[in-house]
């Protein structure tokens, strides 16, 4: 039921922009805020938050994570340090992390 | 002879029905809800809209482009290894949920899905947290459900309100259920406040209301105190079921009864409790059709959206949401669920 | 006071879970030479019924069903009282043995089933939860029960009711009893596919399905 919902009407976590919104609305903001948010921090329009063309070269260009697995691309905590500072909101494991590792 | 579309009912078989029964039960649908909760109808054009979702030709349908939400999962690392039983540990399924299945956030739960069970092995769920986050770049929260009924004898130390009050024991019953609520509130606290130190992106209380008012209470209260103590942690809070049952009856959060509330005014209580995510519950009725549980749901929706300042999410498992009663409900059915909700009653998320 | 004004006593101490006000009404009907049991099923049974429905719409809370179910409960005992001295025995209307089937242990909603049916001059035998069909059987047989009702709030231990209308079956018992299934997931559509004699959606509708299952 998961690929229903998230093919049918999911914005399609790290494909696109997906992983993005939700963190803004863990902060509370609706889906039109979020994605307002989160478009004008990746400087693209919110129609393409959820196209994974061009989110794929966007997440690449900016070492967020994709859903491929490749030489030198970012991932797991690493791509959410970037992300904690594109979209300027804490991300918990980042602090965590930074704490833990002396940083 | 008159034209029939195939639809669902809500026990997940095929029906088939005609244009003026199917826009019947929709009819019949949102006028329930909106008995019930005391809010407004859909509108006709809103109803033709519905229609028109159920009876499209396509197997599939889906929210137009530039209108998709997020998702989010509750029981999330219960349903790759042990409901489907892929044998994968918990970090595989969340990775799974991250790269395959391409969601927007995911949830590292236990089996025994419940926050008093997890006390005594919260170092192995902390490492597993931790563990985790290293690996993933969505947001992974960490969930169980409040389930007060753990807090009544053998299993726990309360009586049991669904004994003494068959019985006609109803102060006793009432004075258990405020005693569990007590120690409810111990445990989501402690569990919670030791899954954010471990880096958790946030918490979801799941079933929230399961046994009661009582549920309610003591889920909110916890969400009270854990906001306070971690303002920038997001708190979602998933609901059992339409109204608040009231094993209780006289529970109260900020002066209002709890229990008797419907979605739109559930949500009120859950912004103040400092919840960031609300996943309303609308319950499928396995005899009626899509198109009756769906106009329900919608009606629901659509008010609880309104009236929220957080973003409200729909709980579409089964049996909730207009999602037949089957553990494989049909993917027909599903998607135009997902429409619906999105497109009419405007939520935020499912 | 009329039979009317008593008959709306007697709902309304129903809605109130007024012990006071239904023992009044029911003693008065008395006193006038009304018949009780036509009071108990026109104003406290209906009453009763109204009151369920209120609950399963979240206007009503459980610990005011009960309490209403309780002094339903004290009335009947009085109606029976009055019957006797007249030299008459009580109808007792049929047996119910019930259950929440094995593996489920969802019990609220049965335990308001089970509540409610008593008010209605129904002896219930409530087996609990996570009951076996081979012990749901054997209680019908010793209780010598008319309907065998039970309940299943997941899809994954409806199949217990179909079970049992099998086991009845190949006990060559299933004529003996009526049977009634309820849960989320069971539907009318289920009951007829499994052979059971009906279905009830909540308590208010098995209390209906019961007594026309007995012949009210």
């Amino acid at each position: 039921m998961a690929v229903t919902h998230e093919s049918t009407a999911g914005m399609g976590g790290i494909r696109s922009a997906g992983d993005l919104v939700f963190r803004m609305e863990l902060q509370k903001m609706k889906i039109n805020e979020a994605k307002k948010y989160v478009a004008e921090k990746l400087r693209v329009s919110v129609m393409d938050l959820a196209d994974c063309a061009v989110m794929k070269d966007l997440r690449e260009e900016l070492n967020i994570g994709t859903v491929q697995s490749r030489p030198d691309a970012g991932v797991g905590i690493q791509t959410k340090f970037r992300i904690a500072e594109l979209l300027g909101v804490p991300i918990n494991s980042v602090d965590m992390f930074k704490r833990q590792a002396g940083l | 002879m008159t034209k029939k579309y195939l639809t669902r009912y809500g026990d997940n078989y095929v029906g088939e029905l005609t244009e003026a029964e199917i826009r019947q039960d929709i009819e019949d649908g949102t006028l329930d809800a909106a008995d019930r909760g005391q809010i407004p109808a859909m509108s006709q054009d809103e109803m033709d809209y519905l229609y028109e979702i159920i009876t499209s030709p396509q197997k599939i349908v889906s929210v137009e482009p530039g209108k998709e939400v997020v998702v989010s999962f509750d029981a999330g690392t219960l349903k790759l290894p042990t409901r489907n039983g892929i044998p994968m540990d918990r970090l595989q399924a969340v990775i799974t949920q991250e790269r395959a299945l391409a969601s927007d956030s995911t949830e590292l739960c236990h089996v025994d899905y419940s926050y008093k069970p997890i006390k005594p092995i919260i170092s192995e769920e902390r490492q597993a947290m931790e563990q985790i986050q290293l690996m993933t770049t969505i947001p992974v929260l960490y969930g169980a459900m409040p389930n007060l009924g753990l807090y009544t004898k053998p299993d726990g130390p309360c009586d049991n309100w669904a004994e003494l009050l068959p019985a006609g024991k109803i102060t006793e019953a009432m004075e258990a259920q405020e005693e569990a609520v007590e120690h409810a509130i111990k445990d989501i606290v402690f569990v919670a406040s030791s899954m954010i130190e471990s880096g958790a992106d946030g918490i979801n209380l799941d079933t929230v209301g399961a046994s009661g008012d009582a549920d309610v209470k003591a889920s909110l209260e916890a969400v009270r105190i854990l906001s306070k103590k971690y303002p920038t942690t997001g708190f979602e809070v998933g609901m059992a079921g339409e109204f608040n049952l009231g094993m209780h009856g006289e529970l109260t959060f900020d002066g209002e009864v709890l229990a008797g509330m419907y979605p739109h005014k559930q949500v009120l209580m859950a912004q103040q409790a400092g919840v960031g995510i609300f996943g309303m519950a609308v319950n499928t009725n396995s005899s009626q059709s899509l198109a009756w549980n769906l106009a329900r749901v919608v009606t629901f929706a659509k008010e609880t959206a309104k009236v929220a300042t957080i973003p409200v999410h729909a709980n579409v498992g089964m049996g909730v949401g207009g999602i037949p009663l089957s553990i494989i409900p049909a993917a027909d059915a599903v998607s135009r669920v997902d429409k619906a909700l999105v497109e009419i009653a405007g939520l935020d998320g499912l | 006071m009329s039979k009317e004004d008593i008959i709306r006593d007697a709902i309304e101490s129903m809605h109130k879970g007024n012990e006071k006000l239904a023992i009044e009404a029911m003693e008065r009907a008395i006193a006038e030479g009304l018949d009780p049991v036509e009071i108990l099923a026109d104003g406290f049974s209906a009453g009763i019924r109204e009151v369920g429905d209120l609950f399963s719409r979240g206007t009503v809370f459980l610990p005011q069903l009960m309490m209403t179910a309780d002094v339903m409960q004290k009335v009947s005992a009085l109606v029976d009282k009055e019957i006797a001295s007249r030299g008459l025995t009580a109808e007792k209307k049929g047996v119910m043995v019930i259950a929440t089937v094995q593996a489920d242990v969802h019990d609220i909603g049965k335990g308001i089933v089970a509540s409610l049916v008593k008010t209605q001059g129904i002896e219930v035998i409530d087996l609990g939860r996570d009951v076996p069909v081979e012990t749901i059987i054997e209680r019908a047989e010793e209780h010598k029960a008319d309907i065998i009702g039970t309940s299943a709030l997941l899809t994954t231990t409806l199949n217990e009711q179909k079970k049992l209308e099998e086991m009845l079956k190949s006990e060559g018992l299933r004529d003996k009893y009526k049977t009634m299934v309820g849960g989320a997931p069971a539907t009318q559509r289920w009951a007829d596919r499994i052979g059971a004699d009906a279905y009830a959606e909540d308590a208010g509708e098995a209390v209906v399905k019961a007594l026309a299952l007995l012949g009210h």
